[in-house]
């Protein structure tokens, strides 16, 4: 028995670097990196064969290729892999590969989590594919609006499936983008101030945190909906009672960030790929950094503009309206920096500065249709037609998809050793160019012309037939692009041109390794005195620094846990206050329809078990300082109380969820009692939670395994616990205090 | 006349303006040019707040015009203030140790935020909104604690001596927070199917305008959501506005700084 285990032991061993189980294990940054981008390639084609049978149904009027249940599907599953299958991996997995490179780092900050990250992905992808064995894949649309996702309308298992792959993805995404904040900021080299990281860098950083943020109110959505589906709770069915309007808030207030979750990352690949192939550096760092920034800060007030047609009145269409525009301004500035960039250079039109520069046209033309869309009355007039969708797929595949195809030019050098051929290449280009110029610009004057989207089919109306004749032939241009650039892969693996460290004689820090890099990524690393290091140091007689001054390096580093700790509850907060105002929501108004807080609710009970957990932070602080001193005993000790405690207030929610459950007020009876049995439950998942991190730490502490030098993970974990019970505090007033009825 | 009577040309805000006016002539020396305009700027606005129709609907008509009048007096009417502090003078005035204790303690980022955000929340409580809108007296001490919440707010960003100014990512990160705290009350406000401040569901008709404000669409409902619209969408645009201008100071940091001294850079060849 254990010589057998000895040989599977030695065949990891001899596997650990080659083979199909060293990817499978792998935790380094590079090949998780790969990994993802070739998920992302899987899922292209899939969405792509989905997008292929939804224009073949739509080539000619009245056709009956594909009935309108499998077009449902279709067009459902094709938006969300495109979303979250292909888009969100391609960026996290460029991101994986190039940020700590850039940044001069060995790895990511936690490669563990990012392998985790990464494998919730086929997870929630084979969850979200799985459905279609089940007959009834998803149908309501990528953003499943309510009431037509709830159970009364989609009775099938299909939106369960894709309720739970979107959780489960969504957990990945949060966690890989965790680890990109920490990464960028606590793991960069000696010299690299963050004033000095390249675009793509800060960039990657601003849609990581974008990321924390903006996937909680999904999260928080997915819940309620799943709540309604399995509990039966009435959230989002308005006969009951329920809002159909808030599954639409909920869902933009994520939407929306979204799509700069997508156009960030886009920004961020034409920052590094221009200026190469310009020779010249950015125009307007500064600029285009800080627009990146105010990307973020404006991106989560512009939601609503996905809904003027549902009746939100007047003046908040108004105010949405100008946020609209005004965040235009910012990407509009972008514009302007990379013209500038390219202006007066020395240009290189390689197959990745084109695509590069069609991306510049193309999201103009997308950018141009927003703004468009930004004016309430054209909205009006075009919501759900064909205008729509070529205003975003000229966003999506216009901007971001070619911006992607100028990064794969750019970095497969890199990631592989080869070149990629530049002939075929410029094949590739052409044949997308025209492909996706001849699909979507149609669609523009369909959608002016009332073609509504989401309809299987259409009637032989004017010029419709020869226009979607048009968009559904040039799709074939496209496909046949794609096999080019598979097919230039694949030759490119097998003969390509040796690449060596710099093709491109480019500027940032990845050039400065061997193609592909080692393990550990650097042997030496040159010195770091301005943004363009690799640049400084081949042409140091006109280095960066001696002619432009960046802010210097502090050489502070935070410590990586707390940072990982606290994105992480800020992501947790935004998860908590989405509860918490559907709490309000369904709560500000008294209704005599069955139970309420003031009427089945023991505040002084709570209060006191509320007086547990509280206690419980303090506990644990004495315990951190306990560690801190190096003193076992008496962190033992308190870390014991503080499960104690946290325990106690657990029995004390079981023993009123008891008595609630006893007097028939279930999860499904009303609005109060759904809202309260929904927050609260989370609550104590998180305390649970809290908890069982809790006690490996005391195992840890009791077999000598936790010691002074862990303080720090310790502490992390602290911040959690007290943020559970800050969110408690928040519960405690609102649902059994009524606060926001003062 | 309905528009002679939306002027209160009598309103005491001019007495507050006007002593605030010689107080800045003759303690502001060192100032500039700029800061004399950004003063008189944020002066006018107060004014206006006050006396323009603004002022009259915000005294009983409309919590929208009311919101206006807060935000003009907890986010404008400081920040102009700190802006047109003269550097120099304040720099010197700010040595001695007591008022050196106090410019470090508004420097806290806590209390900033939490003056600054919590006065936001306070004062649309139900019950305080209604009472200070119905008291002249009240209305009086939560028109001071705006003005003054604001100063505490706006001084880690712009204090007039560099060392109590935060650092410009956690300016940001300040920033950012409040205004995602502003756009919860807004949201709040917008959407809350309740009335937010009483005592604007039902107005008492003073100078009878209150049909012609209903046949203009200004009903009590129209009239919150605009309100809660104003304390959500202004603020977090001055505050993407000041965060911009943080961005600024950060990237420049060094150049205003020391002179840059070739190979004074950490790391040379750093080995890993």
């Amino acid at each position: 028995m254990s010589t057998e285990v000895a040989t599977q032991y030695e065949l990891i061993e001899v596997d650990s670097t080659t083979g199909l189980l060293s990817w499978v294990s792998t935790v380094d940054h590079k090949r998780v990196g790969i990994l993802y981008i070739l998920l992302a390639v899987f899922f292209l084609l899939i969405g792509g064969i989905e997008a292929v049978l939804i224009r073949m149904q739509l080539a000619v009027p009245g056709n009956t290729f594909l009935s309108p249940e499998v077009f449902n599907q279709l067009f459902t599953m094709h938006g969300t892999t495109m979303v979250f299958l292909v888009g969100m991996p391609f960026f996290t997995g460029f991101s994986n590969y190039l940020v700590p490179l850039m940044i001069g780092a060995k790895d990511v900050a936690f490669p563990r989590l990012n392998a985790m990250s990464f494998w919730m992905l086929p997870f929630g992808a084979f969850l979200l594919y799985f459905s279609f064995l089940t007959g009834a894949a998803p149908n309501a649309g990528w953003f499943s609006y309510a009431p037509l996702s709830t159970k009364p309308y989609s009775l099938g298992p299909g939106i369960d499936y894709w309720l739970v792959g979107l959780i489960v993805m969504g957990v990945g995404s949060i966690a890989g983008a965790i680890n990109i904040v920490a990464t960028v900021l606590c793991m960069r080299a000696p010299g690299m101030s963050l004033q000095r990281v390249p675009l793509f860098v800060w960039i990657m950083l601003m849609q990581a945190m974008l990321i924390v943020i903006t996937i909680p109110p999904l999260n928080s959505a997915l819940a309620l909906l799943c709540v309604d589906r399995w509990l039966e709770a009435a959230f989002f069915e308005p006969v009951r009672g329920g809002s159909a309007l808030l599954w639409q808030h909920f869902f933009w207030i994520f939407g929306h960030p979204e799509v700069y979750v997508f156009a960030l990352p886009a920004f961020a690949m034409v920052s590094e790929v221009i200026p190469v192939f310009s020779r010249k550096p950015i125009y307007g760092y500064a600029f285009v950094a800080g627009s990146s920034t105010v990307i973020l800060l404006l991106s989560y007030g512009v939601w609503a503009h996905h809904m003027f047609a549902v009746g939100l009145g007047t003046s908040a269409n108004i105010f949405f309206s100008i946020m609209t525009m005004l965040i235009a301004l910012p990407t509009g500035v972008k514009i302007f920096n990379w013209t500038a960039t390219m202006w007066g250079g020395s240009i290189r039109f390689s197959t990745s500065m084109l695509f590069a520069i069609a991306f510049l046209i193309q999201f103009v033309i997308g950018g141009l249709t927003g703004i468009m869309f930004a004016a309430v009355p054209i909205d009006w007039q075009m919501t759900d037609t064909y205008f729509v969708v070529a205003h975003f797929h000229y966003v999506l595949i216009g901007g971001v998809v070619f911006a992607i195809f100028a990064a794969t030019y750019y970095w497969f050098p890199k990631m592989t050793g080869r070149m990629l051929d530049e002939r075929l290449g410029k094949w590739q280009f052409w044949l997308w160019l025209f492909g996706f110029n001849g699909t979507f610009m149609v669609q523009h004057f369909l959608g002016a012309m009332g073609m509504p989207r989401r309809v299987y089919t259409y009637a032989d109306n004017p010029g419709w037939a020869l226009l979607n004749g048009i968009s559904s032939a040039s799709v074939i241009l496209m496909v046949v692009g794609t096999i080019v650039l598979i097919w230039n892969i694949v030759k490119s693996l097998l003969h390509g041109e040796v690449a060596g460290n710099n093709p491109w004689d480019a500027f940032t820090l990845e050039w400065a390794t061997t193609s592909p890099p080692p393990e550990t990524n650097f042997d030496s690393l040159p010195e770091i005195k301005s943004r363009r290091p690799v640049w400084d140091q081949q042409h140091p007689e006109y280095a960066d620094w001696k002619f432009a001054k960046t802010p210097e390096d502090s050489g502070r580093r935070p410590d990586r846990a707390k940072v990982c700790a606290w994105a992480f509850v800020i992501s947790e907060a935004v998860f908590f206050v989405l509860l918490l105002v559907t709490y309000v929501v369904f709560n500000s108004q008294a209704s005599d329809d069955g139970p309420s807080a003031e009427t089945v609710l023991d505040v002084p009970r709570t209060a006191i078990f509320s007086g547990f957990l509280l206690a419980s932070s303090l506990t644990f602080w004495f315990s951190e300082r306990s560690l801190r001193a190096g003193r076992r005993k008496t962190f033992l000790f308190w870390l014991g109380t503080t499960i104690l405690l946290g325990i106690v207030f657990l029995c004390g929610q079981g023993w009123e969820y008891a008595g609630l459950i006893s007097n028939d007020v279930t999860i499904d009876r009303n609005l109060f009692a759904s809202t309260f049995f929904t927050v609260t439950g989370f609550h104590g998942l998180h305390v649970t939670a809290g908890l069982i991190a809790l006690a490996i730490m005391f195992t840890l502490g009791r077999k000598n395994h936790l010691t002074k030098v862990h303080s720090k993970p310790f502490e992390a974990i602290g911040v959690y616990w007290h943020f559970v019970d800050v969110v408690w505090i928040l519960v405690f007033s609102i649902i059994y205090l009524g606060a926001f009825k003062l | 006349m309905i528009s002679e009577k939306l002027w209160n040309w009598t309103s005491p805000v001019w007495l507050v303006v006007g002593v605030l006016l010689i107080g800045y002539l003759i303690v502001g020396r060192g100032r500039t040019q700029n800061q004399l305009a950004i003063y008189l700027l944020g002066l006018c606005v107060l004014v206006l707040s006050f006396v323009s129709p603004v002022g009259v609907l915000a005294d009983g008509y409309l919590f929208s015009a009311h919101m206006v009048q807060h935000l003009v007096l907890l986010q404008v009417v400081p920040l102009c203030i700190l802006l047109s502090l003269p550097r120099v003078k304040a720099t010197k005035w700010f040595q001695s140790p007591r008022r050196d204790r106090v410019g470090r303690l508004l420097a806290m980022a806590s209390i900033g935020w939490i003056a600054g955000v919590g006065a936001m929340w306070f004062w649309h409580v139900p019950l305080f909104c209604s009472a200070a809108a119905q008291r002249p007296s009240l209305g009086a001490v939560r028109d001071l604690s705006l003005v003054l919440a604001g100063f505490a707010f706006w001084w880690p960003i712009y204090a007039p001596c560099e060392r109590y100014r935060l650092d410009p990512l956690r300016g940001i990160a300040y920033l950012f927070s409040a205004c995602l705290g502003c756009t919860l009350l807004g949201i709040y406000i917008t959407f809350a199917p309740l009335s937010v401040c009483p005592v604007f569901a039902s107005p008492v008709d003073r100078i009878g305008i209150l049909n012609s404000l209903y046949d203009a669409g200004l009903t009590p409902g129209i009239d919150q959501h605009l309100g809660g619209l104003m304390m959500w969408v202004p603020p977090c645009i001055l505050y993407v506005g000041a965060i911009i201008s943080l961005l600024c100071r950060w990237y420049s940091i060094t150049d205003s700084t020391t002179e840059f001294v070739p190979g004074s850079a950490k790391s040379s060849g750093v080995s890993l």
